[in-house]
Order: structure tokens, then C-alpha cells, then sequence
């Protein structure tokens, strides 16, 4: 019974954060940046929108840029923090899915990112224990942002939903240039992930 | 021999006592328990079996209404996102506390109008996502395959045996 919220008030949001992101951008609203709204909502992301690169500190200790991460590869991204009894522990089990029906993801260049939103909480012991928990395998990995930089993400890939507690669900798909391009819907089947991985 | 006699007279004594006690209480079984005995903290079994659904004791079946499959019971439990009663809060999750104020008192939902759950409207709320006034819930929320018994336990669980909890 997880109240949703009001339309209006999700509108209003999605203007908000298309707005700061083209301010994070240092670009002056366009004309196409309209489509951001979309992008926000769910669905193609049209013109594809490059994803900021933060420092992020992945499960094994290191830090590394976000765009370093995420070039070259076909990536699905979605938020979750490892302290989340909610709809975390559902997120897992959609990325398990994924790895169950990409056997050879990373032959195909494809791979899964868990972004934690609790950047003070999700220590990468507490990152490595979540990719154990789900039994993930070699191409899944999970960062925590730098705790400065979480806006910008949140920005981007938080579908207005700024509370922890309430994260969005969605997954964004990432082409191999770092560009976010496709939102799902919240808590997309595995199958369609799989789908739309294949095709970027 | 007499005291043999006499052990059996004292048994046939104690059957019928026996059989007058159990004719007693038989009337009694079919019938539910007072209110008053549920809302005094006596657990029975349907409320706990329904506090075994909530908290996951017992499997759940449940899915994302977009999924072809289901998910592990251990991330569709109830208890994963709402509180139950006066029971310990689940941290960082906005899902609504589940109560007696909550499910049966008269209120708006979701934007639509003032409305309330009774037992079968709040199964087809977990079954179809539908709230009483015909709002759809989030797509976050399971929808569960379940019985009408456990579904009904669920609801006593919430609703009518606080004491239990």
C-alpha cells in the first residue's frame, strides 16, 4: 500500500529536475531539452543525456570515476541503498534475473550497476555483501557516489524522488558511450531489462 | 474381585462424566471466539497464522502485477515495508503503518473518494491492487496468490486481535 504520488506533484518534480539538470549542465534550457521531461517519466531518452561523471568508491575499496565505469559497455543502472528492507531487496532479485537470462553479458560488453543512495552507510563492505547476497556475478557491480555528488545523480536517474525511503525504482539503461538512454518503468521484469540491454 | 468391580464402576463413572463434559463443550467448538477474548490477548490460530503471513513465518506468493513470475517469499512479506498495529516501525520505509484506523476508519485514498476496507476488499487489494474506491495501488506493491483462509487471517491478524501482536 505504497501511496504514489499525486501527478501534479510528480510534474512539478520531473520541470524541477529537468530544470537543475540542464543548470548542472551549464547549458541554458534548449528547445529538445523538453525531452528530458520524458526521460524523467519513463521511456526512450531522446537526445540521449550524458551521465555526470562523480567519483564513486566501488565494492572493493577503489574509487573511480563514474564515466570510466560505464564507457565502453552497455549498462543497467539502478538505485538501491544495502540498508533497504523495502523495495531493495525486489530490485535484486530483478538484476539476479538478468545475470540468469545474460549468461555471456560479458562477452556482449553488457553489465549491471547497483548506485547506492546511502553514500555514509553503504561502506564497500556493506556494497560487497549486497552483490553476495543476490549471488551476483562478474559484470554486476555496485558504487556508492562521493556523498557531494549524489544530487547529481539523483538528478538524473531519481525520477524526482529526492527521500531515500522513496527512490525511485526505475532501471536506466546506459550505452556504451556513458549516455543515459532508455528509462523503464518501476520494477521492470528481468526479461525486459534483458531485452533492452541487448539492443543498445 | 470387589475391588475390580469397584475400578470399573469408578471408570464408567469417569466416562460419563467424561462424555458429559464433551457434551458440554462440543456446541461451543463451531463458535468464534468472543471479540472481547481475541482484543484480551488470547491468540488463536487464525490470527496467527495471519501474523505468520505478515511477518513471513509463512510463505507469501506475490509478483510485480507487470512480472510473468513470481518473486521469493522473503522480499513479498508484508512485513518488508509496513509496520503492523503497534508493533516496531520498519526503518526508512514510508508504507503506511497497518492498523484498525487505517483499514476500517472512512478516509479519502490516493485522491479518490472517502472510503474503507472490510475483509473481502482488502483481498482484492492483494490480489488486483485495487483500494476500496477502485484506485490502483503503486506498482511497487506485490499482488499476492492467496486464499481466501490466509487472506482472511491477514485480516484478522490486523484488525481483530491486536492483543496478539
Amino acid at each position: 500500500m505504497i501511496e504514489e504520488s499525486p501527478p501534479n506533484r510528480l510534474r512539478r518534480r520531473v520541470c524541477l529536475s529537468a530544470a537543475a539538470w540542464a543548470a548542472v549542465m551549464g547549458a541554458a534550457p534548449r528547445p529538445r531539452a523538453h525531452a528530458a521531461v520524458t526521460a524523467a517519466d519513463h521511456g526512450r531518452v531522446d537526445p540521449p543525456l550524458p551521465v555526470p561523471d562523480v567519483p564513486v568508491r566501488c565494492a572493493d575499496g577503489a574509487t573511480q570515476g563514474l564515466a570510466a565505469l560505464l564507457r565502453g559497455r552497455a549498462t543497467a543502472l539502478h538505485l538501491m541503498f544495502t540498508g533497504c528492507s523495502t523495495v531493495c531487496p525486489i530490485q535484486g532479485v530483478i538484476f539476479q534475473r538478468v545475470q540468469e537470462l545474460i549468461p555471456d553479458q560479458r562477452e556482449r560488453g553488457i553489465q549491471l550497476l547497483s548506485v547506492s543512495i546511502d553514500p555514509f552507510g553503504d561502506t564497500p563492505a556493506a556494497l560487497a555483501a549486497w552483490l553476495q547476497r543476490f549471488d551476483a556475478h562478474a559484470g554486476w557491480t555496485a558504487v556508492a557516489p562521493k556523498p557531494s555528488y549524489l544530487d547529481r545523480l539523483l538528478e538524473l536517474f531519481g525520477q524526482g524522488r529526492q527521500a531515500v525511503e522513496n527512490h525511485a525504482t526505475q532501471v536506466s539503461i546506459v550505452n556504451r558511450r556513458g549516455e543515459l538512454v532508455f528509462k523503464t518503468q518501476q520494477l521492470p521484469a528481468a526479461d525486459s531489462i534483458a531485452e533492452l540491454l541487448r539492443k543498445v | 474381585m470387589a475391588p475390580r468391580l469397584r475400578s470399573c464402576a469408578m471408570h464408567a463413572r469417569s466416562i460419563g462424566l467424561r462424555v458429559l463434559l464433551t457434551g458440554l463443550c462440543v456446541p461451543l467448538v463451531g463458535m468464534p471466539a468472543p471479540a472481547s477474548m481475541a482484543r484480551a490477548g488470547t491468540p488463536d490460530s487464525e490470527a496467527l497464522r495471519g501474523e505468520a503471513l505478515f511477518t513471513g513465518k509463512a510463505d507469501l506468493i506475490g509478483r510485480i502485477y507487470t512480472h510473468r513470475v513470481d518473486l521469493p517469499p522473503a522480499v513479498v512479506r508484508c512485513g518488508n515495508c509496513h509496520a503492523a498495529d503497534d508493533g516496531p516501525p520498519v526503518p526508512r520505509s514510508l508504507a503506511p503503518r497497518l492498523n484498525q484506523d487505517l483499514l476500517i476508519r472512512m478516509q479519502p485514498r490516493r485522491g479518490g473518494p472517502a472510503s474503507a476496507y472490510d475483509g473481502q476488499k482488502f483481498c482484492t487489494l492483494l490480489r488486483r491492487g485495487l483500494d476500496p474506491a477502485f484506485v490502483l495501488i503503486s506498482v511497487e506493491m506485490p499482488r499476492y496468490t492467496i486464499e481466501d483462509a490466509d487472506c482472511q487471517a491477514l485480516w484478522r491478524y490486523l484488525n481483530e486481535s491486536p492483543g496478539t501482536k
